[in-house]
């Protein structure tokens, strides 16, 4: 794994500053930087069962809308979500989130592998015959994973809807206000541990990267870097 | 706290919404008139009783309709664009000489 600072790389999250504070080890991946890491890894790991925050904001993402969007990812290969507000995992890791009738949201897997998002801007043209539009994710969004058995219990600290696995079932996606801004909230487990992934504009990220920490310190909940999500996906 | 369906993301907090105005079917730009026009885009009836409205969801972009009583504030039933509209309304780019004058 090759090691790097965040300043070695054009994209960075807004947060860079703040980790670079924190004490993180980054990566490199996919053309930018991520936190690998603030502490031990290991500890970090049982912490992300618990409850941890981590910021996702450099992985690959894009997204597209209009009246031929399904039909176009559909010719794609793609898996789609039956309906509104639900998500789908394609066979390869990435995911497919469909935000409303005819927009979707298209996200990289936690090891940036897939090149889904990439592939789908390179295949896409702007040809209104078509109805497919794009609509860029990566630049405009904040990416943030809030894992663990008290993510939920967090959330209903600063969201009026209820996110508990009985009533908001993986895949589900809720799009409401989370501590005062928009965002979207998409429930998606890594192997048997909750976790949401919230996206926010990015103008609110360092706002909201704040508000949840503090709405964690109830729980003792703590940042941590990707290791530990790729350590809790694999089980 | 009062609570609005939305037609897309459900019950929420009216807090998550934006009001649009009165709705009214839109007379077609390219024949009517200036003041048709100018009536559409800046008049409102503001009439007591049940109401058809433009809603929009804050976190979704979503827009919808309503129906609200004026006259209670009862939100009778919202429901998507897609009652009203069956396709896409297109607007010409091009000036087309002084035809919206009149």
């Amino acid at each position: 794994m090759e090691i790097v600072t965040p300043l070695q790389c054009d994209r960075r999250s807004q947060l860079y500053r703040w980790h670079q504070h924190t004490g993180a080890s980054f990566e490199a991946l996919a053309g930018s930087v991520v936190v690998t890491a603030y502490a031990d890894a290991e500890f970090e790991t049982r912490q992300a069962r618990v409850l941890a925050l981590a910021d996702l904001s450099t992985l690959p993402r894009t997204g597209f809308k209009g009246i031929g969007t399904l039909d176009w990812l559909n010719d794609a290969g793609l898996q789609l979500p039956t309906s509104p507000n639900l998500a789908r995992r394609q066979a390869d890791g990435s995911l497919l989130a469909r935000l409303s009738e005819n927009e979707l949201l298209v996200l990289d897997d936690l090891g940036a592998s897939t090149a889904l998002p990439t592939r789908l801007e390179a295949q896409w043209c702007l040809d209104s015959t078509t109805g497919v539009y794009f609509v860029p994710r990566y630049d405009s969004h904040c990416w943030f994973a809030l894992t663990g058995e008290h993510a939920a219990a967090t959330l209903a600290k600063v969201c009026g809807v209820d996110l508990r696995s009985h009533k908001f079932a993986e895949y589900s996606i809720c799009q409401t206000s989370l501590a005062k801004v928009n965002a979207i909230i998409l429930c998606i487990n890594l192997a048997v541990t909750p976790c949401f992934f919230i996206f926010s504009d990015v103008s609110s990220t360092q706002y909201l990267w704040e508000a949840i920490m503090d709405a964690m310190a109830e729980f003792n909940g703590c940042c941590v870097g990707l290791e530990a999500l790729r350590a809790l996906q694999a089980g | 706290m009062k609570i609005l369906n939305c037609p897309l993301n459900g019950p929420r907090n009216i807090l998550e919404f934006s009001y649009g105005g009165e709705f009214h079917p839109m007379p077609d730009p390219s024949r009517c008139g200036s003041k048709e026009w100018a009536e559409y885009i800046y008049f409102a009836e503001n009439q007591a009783g049940l109401v058809t409205e433009w809603w929009y969801h804050l976190a979704s972009s979503y827009w919808f309709l309503a129906q609200r009583n004026t006259i209670t504030d009862e939100i009778v039933r919202t429901f998507e664009v897609n009652e009203v509209f069956s396709e896409r309304v297109e607007f010409s780019t091009q000036p087309e000489g002084d035809q919206n004058n009149g």
